[in-house]
């Protein structure tokens, strides 16, 4: 069978010189879904626009770019551009983004059919409408994007794609922002498009849509093929170290410590019937809580459970609507902290960190030196002091967040989804600290994520939040909660 | 529709407490003018020489100034919001179609300065945008910053020299000729073109970079269709935002514009009528200042609810 797509030892290099990939080759059949799998700079979104054609200006490609018989590195670019919505199609990363917020969903299908595939009005509203019934967006198409959940966005763009309906179909981070139950969804759809006789290249961070879409894997890092296979054989036994280091990064593989006798001591924090509504929406129904020293609570919802709102409650960050938060009394109100979903947010951006430290340091009386023995501990090179937040990772960077929360000896830590920006072996190496920080502080930690793994690999006790209200999740080792 | 109903409503009640406030503080200007109110106004209105007791007395019954406060501020107060402003303490002529007038000639100056700021502004913002950080957008930002920095009344100043005094193209002040609009409409436009421009170009920018703009593209849309269906719509919210508060911030800006160039507008009426103490008039321009800007606002806001549905459903 000939490939749809094929690369061939593709490099890529920006304006001085730094190669960003190094000899990349792939090749996309119909029906078999290949997935590219890395983390942050592995390269793996250039190999996409480079497929496309769309690599930004200033960067450098050699090799071999064949789609459907156009070479894409040498074609001008309106040849390359004609190509787009009819041989290849992309699904973006976050389509709640991608979707124009101020258009109709079934203009934004229908135009498709009337532009580019040239259909008269009418049969390009009847064949949008087709779409949309197929993936459940049944009178959906008067909607305009905010008024879709995020789960619908994703298929109304797939509703686009498959307007479209290009022989070359890739997805760029599909899963990113998703919960598991959604993750799993938009994977199962794309293996949908591929057996359809579609060509999918998906690429990834998540080893977890590798392990759902199934067809064949390839492994890159720092610009290079690591490994390259069918995903059965990859993911189930790896020949590279990267590639075996990548899979145990999983949650779900980590090794899980024994469980502490269980936390004595007075609550530091207890929610009592605690409600809250936003934009007339009942959030929060009521929901108790006890925290006490040293043990990390996970607490478990998808996007939009309220899970963040009810860490913010606890730290009084925003007003309940009824309910009744009790603190440890006589604690200092700094003692009661938050670990940021999103590090680059937390930081002053023109500040450097040693800065930031130096006025921590200051505030509190903390002596500086204390800074140093803790960056010890959580790995932070001492030259790192001297950047600004966007020059070192993001992992680096909430390890710097950790820092700073755990200098101010918190008794209670609200960790909102501290590792859900970070990629996998980065996470697998942040997240334990957590652990570390309630064990060696004494300090309540309460997690809040929509990874059902991770929380399982982390947490003393896992609660789930739902409609509302706060339960016991227990554990069920290797699945999803069924959230 | 139910959106822009709303917001329709929300303005309509600030009318309400912009007509409220307004005739509050007239009610208290018209009884803190030094000395007897009535003799006072008597002697504005007929000159010094001519004021007597009788006089005086005839201004206090005529203008209510006489009994208890309150009944009298409601009283003031109703006159306000039924439009009844009084007569002018200087010509004794009614307040309200004078006002007319005065409004009929700012609402022109401010709709004509417009009128030259979008097509003087929004091409070059929007070029600036499609190239940020290139000579255009270099040139558009300094040449931005030059006209917000200087105050309009040395930039009227500088105009009147040029196209009047060494051009001689068109006259420096007054109403008589159409052509007098334009020199003033000219100063007032270059400061809302250069705010203006900078917004089409931020907008333009941010669109351009828009994950939905890129997606537009990837659909296989030829560039026009990417422009016309993704771009210009979403381009355009924050831009009407800023220019309707700029239309309704050039009723008030007109203030030093008009007296510089004596065109006969509102904020020309206001200061003349500040000199002369003359509070019904003084009352009446406010009025009329407030009022406006609060109905440019609710056009401002229904347009962009029009153009975002976000915004009409009350998302944002």
């Amino acid at each position: 069978m000939t490939a749809a797509l094929l690369v061939e030892d593709l490099h890529v290099a920006d304006a001085k010189g730094t190669p960003l990939l190094r000899g990349a080759s792939l090749q996309a059949r119909p029906g078999v879904p290949l997935t590219v799998l890395g983390e942050t700079g592995s390269g793996k979104s250039l190999v996409l626009l480079a497929v496309l054609g769309a690599l930004p200006p200033g960067l450098q490609a050699q090799g071999r770019v064949a789609l459907a018989g156009t070479e894409m590195l040498v074609a001008p670019p309106q040849a390359r551009r004609r190509l787009w919505g009819r041989t290849v199609s992309v699904l973006p990363q976050e389509p709640f983004l991608a979707l124009d917020p101020t258009m109709r969903a079934l203009s934004q299908v229908a135009e498709t059919y009337r532009l580019v595939r040239g259909f008269p009005r009418p049969r390009a509203q009847a064949e949008a409408e087709a779409r949309l019934r197929e993936l459940g967006l049944e009178g959906t198409g008067t909607r305009f994007p905010f008024q879709l959940s995020g789960g619908m966005a994703q298929r109304l763009a797939l509703a686009i794609l498959r307007a479209a309906d290009t022989p070359v179909l890739l997805a760029d981070e599909p899963t990113k922002g998703l919960d598991a139950p959604r993750r799993d969804e938009a994977a199962r759809r794309l293996r949908d498009e591929a057996e359809r006789g579609r060509a999918v290249v998906t690429v990834t961070h998540d080893v977890a849509v590798a392990r759902a879409l199934g067809g064949d894997v390839l492994i890159l890092r720092e610009g290079a093929v690591v490994e390259h296979g069918p995903a059965a054989q990859v993911l189930a036994s790896p020949s590279h170290a990267y590639s075996r280091a990548l899979l145990a990064a999983e949650p779900s593989r980590w090794t899980r410590p024994a469980r502490p006798p269980s936390p004595s001591g007075p609550p530091v924090m207890e929610a009592v019937a605690l409600r809250k509504s936003l934009g007339g929406r009942p959030l929060l129904r009521e929901v108790s809580l006890t925290l006490r020293p040293g043990e990390l609570v996970a607490v478990l919802g998808s996007s939009g459970s309220g899970k963040t709102t009810l860490g913010d409650l606890l730290l009084g960050l925003m007003r309940t609507d009824g309910g009744e938060v009790r603190r440890l009394p006589g604690v200092a109100p700094w003692r009661f902290t938050k670990l940021w979903q999103d590090p680059p947010a937390a930081f002053v951006p023109h500040q450097r960190l040693r800065q930031g430290l130096d006025v921590l340091s200051r505030r509190h009386g903390i002596p500086f030196a204390r800074f140093g023995s803790g960056m010890e501990r959580l790995g932070l090179a001492p030259a790192l002091l001297d950047r600004l937040p966007a020059e070192i990772s993001g992992g680096e960077l909430q390890r710097f967040a950790l820092l700073r929360a755990l200098s101010l000896d918190p008794v209670f830590l609200f960790a909102d989804e501290p590792t859900s920006r970070l990629d996998p072996l980065t996470q697998a190496t942040v997240a334990p600290m957590l652990r570390e920080a309630a064990r060696s502080k004494g300090a309540a930690v309460l997690l809040v994520t929509h990874d059902p793994d991770l929380a399982d690999a982390l947490a003393d006790r896992v609660l789930r939040l739902h409609e509302g209200r706060l339960a016991s999740a227990g554990c069920h080792p290797g699945g999803p909660l069924g959230l | 529709m139910m959106g822009v109903v709303r917001i329709l409503l929300a303005r309509l009640a600030q009318a309400g407490f912009v007509a409220v406030l307004v005739g509050t503080v007239g009610f208290a200007l018209m009884h803190s003018l030094p000395g007897d109110p009535a003799f006072r106004i008597a002697a504005e209105r007929y000159g010094p020489d001519m004021v007597d007791a009788a006089a005086a007395e005839a201004v206090r019954a005529e203008l209510g100034l006489d009994g208890p406060v309150l009944p009298r501020l409601l009283r003031w107060l109703g006159r306000v919001i039924t439009l009844n402003l009084g007569h002018s303490l200087v010509s004794g002529a009614p307040v309200l179609p004078e006002l007319l007038d005065h409004l009929a000639h700012t609402a022109m100056l401010a709709a004509m300065a417009l009128a030259l700021a979008l097509p003087l502004g929004l091409p070059l913002g929007v070029l600036a945008g499609l190239r940020p950080g290139g000579a255009v957008d270099r040139v558009v930002l300094l040449g931005a910053v030059l006209l917000r920095a200087v105050p309009p009344y040395a930039l009227g100043l500088a105009l009147m020299v040029v196209f009047a005094l060494h051009l001689g193209w068109l006259p420096p002040a007054g109403f008589e000729s159409p052509a007098a609009i334009l020199l003033p409409a000219l100063t007032l436009a270059l400061g809302v073109a250069a705010l203006g421009g900078r917004v089409a170009r931020d907008a333009v920018m941010a669109v351009e970079a828009s994950p939905f703009l890129r997606f537009a593209r990837w659909k296989g849309l030829s560039e026009a269709a990417v422009v016309r269906r993704h771009g210009l719509r979403n381009a355009s919210i924050p831009v009407v935002a800023v220019l309707g508060l700029q239309f309704a911030a050039l009723l008030e800006g007109a203030v030093v514009v008009e007296s510089l160039f004596s065109w006969p507008g509102l904020g020309h009426a206001l200061v003349h009528a500040i000199f002369a103490r003359d509070v019904p008039m003084v009352q009446g321009a406010a009025l009329a200042l407030g009022l406006g800007f609060v109905l440019l606002n609710a056009l401002a806001d229904a347009l962009a609810a029009l153009l975002d549905p976000r915004r009409a459903r009350g998302t944002l």
